[in-house]
């Protein structure tokens, strides 16, 4: 089948790509677009390691086909933050060891921005639901818990900064 | 102790850095060194792998448990534009020989199916293409003509099965693989001597660990030197390469193994040697490099790692007074069609069979089945979580039979806090311990006296409610015995008896301590873990500490993350290391200070006079002038340059087994303790169980982060509530694999774990490792499903259901409601 | 797992989509892709056309008619769930929703798709009924509705033809006084239901009058439970009541028996459900 050019905005920046229609969004964005921090783990919608951004809203990338991204804003785990430029939920996760192995992270963060996003100050049952589309087999989850707790709190706290006079 | 146990002698410690108050590093929850960039998406897991010209490989499975390849058409396939090559298991032989095996004699596995399949999954054939999506659909053209044999799928019956039903035939008569007996001391005479003898038939069935990352595999031939480098996510990487070189038909110089960052393994990825070799020998045949892996339906069904599937006819001794005798069982294990690892599993058991209770003999006969589902490899408990439960749930009859409660009868049992090291029947010792102390944390911190309350009242409202207890060990830092301990003694196979573990260490002239590992990183902290060991002890700070992995070629053997023993052992590694730099770097820093070694120390990562301030050189200073100053030091050996030392820590305590097995030896011997309290409501119109209240304690000896300690913990029970609630792999009677995919293997997200989950640890420190630490990576899994069965039998005491196999999912426990209800109806 | 090549469409409004639809027989409508890109993904959907209706804006929207909500094609779980119209007067669908996949699977699936795809073990086919939905069916020559309890006709299957698109679902807002309840047990909450109960019904003069209930998970498609209508119709609402009625239900049911989920326990989660349901219908009716 023929590729079908698209445009995109990943992480920020505009980019266009020749696809087959049958590509996985996950599979082009670990493949063509370079970026190994969306992981790939069960193929069938249910873990959510391939969780990212599609304009804001956090999907499935492999239940997406990327030539359904013509036009849209994607965002990945590389566009949250770097080593040194560590996004306030990534903060968090390193603080309260909200990752083992690390495989479920990116997902979580997707899931976790998405959430804090709609919800700044969630319960820890709203915290629950926001992840239980999220597979994690190392650690349990309460410290993932425990770190988005502290995220909403950290950028509450940023939020409060910003608004406040000088 | 028993005269059997004479001869098994108890080595004496060769711990050189002593438990105490008032580390630096060690005990604090420092943030991981290995968190930034597996957080910002550079982990660099095995599927992030790429090398030029690389191509995809896909599998084309077996569809059928058992049966006969009568012939397999690959022309189809390989007229699919991007296919470089399809390959079948014939083709594959002809580059690479059978796979390895623990099990002695062995079980013979390929790589890929030669002749006949004996599991739904077992790959037949294989396309090597320019990308996955048109490797798989060459692979769909890939046409196999195939005569069924019949399907063994039941424990018992295959071991009953004859003509086609046998899975290897050229081998063997019948589809057992093994069938032992043990004696550990008196136990006919024990039994003899009994009051009563609790009797039970339990069953655990299989599921697996199931990580988030599967298994692959990226090979490069390189036809030059004729060799291959590898990149795996293998645990096992600096070891595999002298298991598996064989196969490949190359020597381990010419077979480089790369680690990568794992996502997740339980143990599930310890060996993965099938894929290995299936993988490098696709590499050779198609001439390019290839990238294999698994998708999901694939690690299920053909990823070597399913869990235990055991059946126990277990007998449990007492004395009217309550006090434990002896215990036996015979026990038969579903193994699947191969044999990987012999019954390793039953060996790792042995180490804390008895439980954290007095028994004077125990007796096994152990009786390994071949059936028609993909083999057995370790997950978390490699065994022993089975053997922890079995223990749990015949103390928890016999407390019913004598009319106890269940915790006091655990109490009078259990080994006393001055009874340590202490010798059970197997021979295995527990080194230190205070289950005491560990229940009575729990006790209070589940607030057992006011559940007990709680769920008195409950019950008298008509409502499901029960409390469960479990005391089990952990036990952590295999001696490799527990592989073959319990083979024939005639051809007990490789007896292996070293697991060493190793890092180099070097100080650079900026004065960063560059160290290596030889294990790789499975979502355990080892780069964290090794900093914080290493400052401690060499009292630098932990940001100069920086972590790199030896491939295969330029490390020594590690053994890595698994049976809890890489933080003891590399903390083994890393206190020798440390004592020759600190050596080194008195030598150089006394030089430069002028004084001897026997007046400085180290201090803040200087070395520095004793009792005088301003009296020091940095490690850096040191290492500067070492390496790039010959000419300022003495001209003799000792002096020169570089500051470097590899170091290998092997098992710090075991000893053989006893040549006629009377024992096993020491072979598990660092010893951890925890203590689960559960409360549960079950509603027993829909068999959905509900988790109140959950509470752990565990004693890890010395803890050097808390906070990944807990993590560990929290997974562990995770999958232990997992393993009681709703996890298992569903075979129908064919041998298909009926829910081999995520939607319906379920396991737990973060709705179904406790939400009010407390945690608890006491510090018994272990007189054998450094600083008294011991291992704490399996440990949930441990109690988890011992605690909860205990719970939900109890929610259920007045309907009379009984617990004798896990899982129970709503479904089972819906069903064992049912019979009970209607047992009492037909008893009125 | 990676899908079979196909051909992509990407009409921007009805007409061009269902021209397409006309023109391949073997199209497949993509919605939400969460239930069609696993079948795709396993290969076990191997459509040669895909016809991608997310950039047709005019299927995306939850309307008011009167005293009929209707939801077009491409309104997605998410907004369905988070809508305070269908919060005020399908408090029923919004609830069952906790009980349907997760977060980010709900921000993509739609309704329409969901009902589609026709999943025997989904909650909203069951739904549907209850409410009494009509589906509006178009192709590129016209439009027909079904009712919901003629929409689904098997496992995976509707009266859905070829060539036609799922463009909207009427649902009756219920009338004033009702009272709903659901129940539903699955392995894991967002799991596919082992079974699942809904039921709406009034109280007039003390008697249960229009009681309307349906159940997922229990046969090879959604079902009307008729049985336990017809017994309740009329009556005093009554635990024994309830219990009889579900009891009697349950005996008559078919449902999937797997090596997992037995037919058996099926049929007592009909009876443990129905009960609990029908007593929060109650509790809510005025
Ligand atoms: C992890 C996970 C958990 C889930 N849990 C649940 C659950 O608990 N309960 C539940 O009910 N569902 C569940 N789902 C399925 C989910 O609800 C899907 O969104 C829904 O079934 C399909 O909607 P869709 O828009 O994604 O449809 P698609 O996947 O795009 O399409 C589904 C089918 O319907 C056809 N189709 C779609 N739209 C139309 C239309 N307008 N006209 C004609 N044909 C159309 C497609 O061709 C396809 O055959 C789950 C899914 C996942 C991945
Ligand atoms: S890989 Fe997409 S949900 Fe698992
Ligand atoms: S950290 Fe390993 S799966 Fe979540």
């Amino acid at each position: 089948m023929d590729k079908v050019a698209i445009e995109l905005t990943v992480n920020g920046r505009a980019r266009q790509a020749l696809v087959a229609p049958r590509v996985l969004l996950s599979d082009f964005i670990r493949q063509q677009l370079a970026l190994p921090g969306t992981h790939v783990g069960c193929e069938h919608g249910v873990c959510g390691s391939c969780n990212v951004l599609v304009n804001g809203v956090a999907v499935r990338s492999c239940l997406m086909f990327a030539v359904q991204l013509d036009g849209a804003e994607l965002t990945t785990v590389e566009g949250f933050g770097g080593a040194d430029t560590l996004h306030p939920i990534q903060e968090a996760f390193w603080e309260e060891h909200g990752l083992q192995c690390g495989f479920c992270t990116p997902g979580m963060l997707a899931a976790a921005s998405e959430l804090l996003a709609q919800t700044p100050d969630p319960t820890e049952a709203e915290i629950r639901e926001a992840i239980a589309g999220n597979l994690c087999r190392c650690t349990g989850y309460q410290y993932i818990i425990e770190a988005i707790r502290s995220a909403a709190r950290k950028l509450r706290e940023a939020r409060v900064e910003t608004t406040e006079p000088v | 102790m028993s005269s059997h146990l004479k001869s098994n002698v108890i080595p004496p410690s060769r711990q050189r850095e002593k438990p105490r108050a008032g580390l630096t590093w060690i005990g604090q929850s420092i943030k991981r060194v290995e968190d930034p960039r597996i957080l910002t998406g550079k982990g660099g897991y095995i599927d992030d792998v790429v090398v030029a010209g690389m191509a995809q490989a896909a599998m084309v499975s077996s569809p059928h448990a058992h049966a006969r390849i009568v012939s397999i058409d690959t022309s189809k396939a390989k007229e699919v534009p991007g296919v470089i090559g399809v390959y079948t298991g014939a083709d594959l032989a002809t580059v690479v020989d059978p796979c390895p095996s623990f099990a002695s004699p062995p079980v013979p596995q390929h790589a890929m199916a030669i002749d006949k399949v004996r599991h739904v999954g077992e790959v037949v054939a294989a396309v090597v293409a320019e990308d996955r999506y048109i490797a798989e659909d060459a692979a769909a053209l890939v046409e196999v003509e195939w005569e069924v044999l019949p399907a063994n799928v039941d424990i018992e019956a295959s071991l009953e099965a004859t003509g086609d039903a046998v899975l290897h035939p050229d081998d063997r008569k019948s589809n057992c693989a093994l069938d032992e007996s043990f004696a550990f001391g008196p136990v006919e005479a024990d039994f003899a001597a009994a009051d009563r003898v609790i009797t039970r038939r339990l069953r655990w069935n299989r599921s697996s660990a199931q990580a988030i990352e599967t298994c692959g595999v990226v090979a490069q031939w390189d036809a030059f030197k004729g060799g291959y480098t590898i990149h795996a996510n293998t645990n096992f990487y600096s070891f595999i390469p002298f298991v598996i070189g064989g196969s490949l038909r190359v020597s381990p110089g010419e077979l480089k193994m790369i680690p990568v960052l794992t996502g997740g393994s339980f143990g599930s990825k310890v060996f993965i040697h099938k894929i290995i070799i299936l993988t490098a020998g696709l590499a050779r045949l198609a001439g390019v490099p290839v990238k294999y892996i698994e998708d999901r339906l694939e690690h299920f069904t053909n990823s070597d790692s399913h869990g235990s599937d055991r059946l126990y006819d277990c007998e449990l001794a007492v004395m009217e007074d309550g006090s434990f005798k002896s215990m036996r069982f015979t026990v038969l294990d579903d193994y699947g069609a191969y044999l990987q690892f012999g019954v390793g599993t039953h060996g790792n058991a042995m180490a804390q069979v008895t439980g954290p209770y007095r028994i004077g003999s125990f007796g096994m006969r152990v009786i390994a089945v071949l059936t028609n589902k993909c083999q057995q490899g370790p997950y978390r408990g490699f065994g022993s979580e089975v053997t922890n439960w079995v223990m749990e749930r015949m103390v928890d009859a016999a407390a019913e039979e004598l009319g106890r409660d269940p915790l006091e009868l655990r109490e009078q049992n259990m080994i006393q806090p001055d009874e340590f090291p202490y010798m059970i029947p197997t021979g295995n010792i527990y080194d230190s311990g205070n289950f005491q102390e560990v229940l009575g944390q729990a006790r209070e911190m589940f607030d057992l006296d006011t559940w007990r309350a709680k769920v008195r009242a409950a019950r008298a409202e008509g409502r499901c409610v029960g409390v469960g207890v479990a005391t089990c060990m952990e036990r952590s830092v295999y001696g490799p015995t527990e592989w073959w301990s319990l083979n024939n003694r005639e051809t007990p196979g490789f007896t292996l008896t070293s697991t060493p573990e190793g890092i180099s260490a070097r100080i650079d002239p900026s004065g960063k301590l560059f160290v290596t590992l030889n294990s790789c990183m499975v979502g355990n902290s080892p780069e964290t873990v090794v900093t914080q060991i290493l400052a401690e002890r060499l009292t630098v700070d932990p940001a100069d500490v920086v972590i790199n992995y030896a491939d295969s070629q330029t490390g020594f053997n590690g053994v890595g993350p698994q049976g809890s023993r890489f933080t003891a052992m590399v903390a083994g590694a890393c206190v020798t290391a440390s004592i020759r730099l600190e050596e080194k770097l008195k030598r150089f820093g006394a030089h430069m200070l002028q004084r001897r070694p026997e007046d400085v120390e180290l201090r803040g990562g200087m070395v520095a006079v004793k009792g005088l301030k301003d009296q020091e050189k940095s490690f850096a200073e040191i290492a500067l002038t070492s390496s790039f100053f010959r000419l300022s030091f003495p001209d003799g050996e000792e002096f020169d340059s570089g500051m470097e030392t590899t170091a290998v820590y092997d098992h710090p305590l075991s000893t053989d087994p006893h040549p006629e097995r009377e024992h096993l030896g020491i072979f598990y011997p660092i010893v951890g303790h925890i203590c689960h309290m559960v409360a549960v409501e079950v509603d027993p119109e829909t068999g959905k169980v509900e988790i109140l209240d959950y509470a752990a304690v565990h004693d890890n000896g010395t803890i050097v982060n808390p906070r990944t300690l807990g993590g560990q913990v929290w997974g562990g029970t995770a999958n232990g509530i997992g393993t009681t609630l709703s996890e298992q792999f569903v075979y129908d009677a064919d041998g298909q694999f009926t829910n081999p995919n995520f939607a319906e293997f379920a396991m737990p997200t973060a709705h179904e774990m406790p939400t009010n989950f407390k945690l608890g640890h006491v510090e018994t420190p272990s007189p054998y490792t450094e600083y008294g630490i011991k291992g704490g990576g399996e440990g949930g899994r441990l109690g988890a499903p011992s605690a909860l069965t205990s719970a939900i039998e109890d929610a259920l005491r007045d309907r009379g259901v009984k617990i004798a196999a896990l899982p129970v999912t709503p479904p089972i426990l819906r069903g064992l409601i049912r019979d009970a209800d209607a047992a009492a109806v037909a008893a009125e | 797992m990676k899908p079979a090549a196909f051909e992509y469409h990407r009409p921007d409004d009805l007409p061009s989509a269902l021209a397409l639809l006309r023109a391949h027989e073997d199209a497949s409508v993509l919605a939400g892709g969460q239930s069609l890109v696993p079948m795709m993904n396993y290969r076990l959907a191997q459509p040669d056309h895909l016809v991608d209706i997310n950039r047709i804006d005019e299927l995306d929207f939850i309307r008011a008619e009167s005293a009929v909500i209707v939801i077009g094609a491409l309104a997605r779980h998410r907004t369905i769930q988070s809508s305070p119209l269908i919060a005020e007067r399908l408090p029923m669908v919004a609830h069952a929703y906790e009980w349907i996949a997760h977060a980010a699977v709900r921000n993509r699936g739609t309704l329409c798709g969901n009902l589609c795809h026709a999943d025997p073990a989904s909650e909203m086919p069951a739904l549907m009924q209850v409410l009494e939905a009509e589906m509006v069916l178009a192709r590129a020559d016209g439009t027909r509705r079904v009712p919901a309890v003629e929409f689904f006709t098997g496992t995976y299957e509707t009266a859905r033809a070829a060539g036609e698109m799922l463009t909207e679902v009427r649902i009756p807002t219920p009338p004033a006084g009702s009272g709903w309840g659901f129940e539903e047990v699955s392995m894991r909450k967002g799991d596919f239901a082992w079974a699942a109960v809904g039921c709406q019904l009034r109280i007039d003069n003390g008697a249960l009058v229009d009681v309307r209930m349906a159940a997922a998970g229990v046969g090879d498609c959604a079902l009307r439970l008729r049985g336990i209508e017809a017994a309740l119709e009329g009556e005093p609402p009554s635990a024994d009541l309830f219990a009889q009625a579900a009891h009697d239900a349950a005996e008559a049911l078919d449902p999937p028996d797997t090596a997992a989920v037995s037919a058996d326990y099926r049929r007592d989660l009909v009876r443990a459900l129905a009960p609990r349901a029908l007593t929060a219908a109650v509790a809510r009716a005025e």
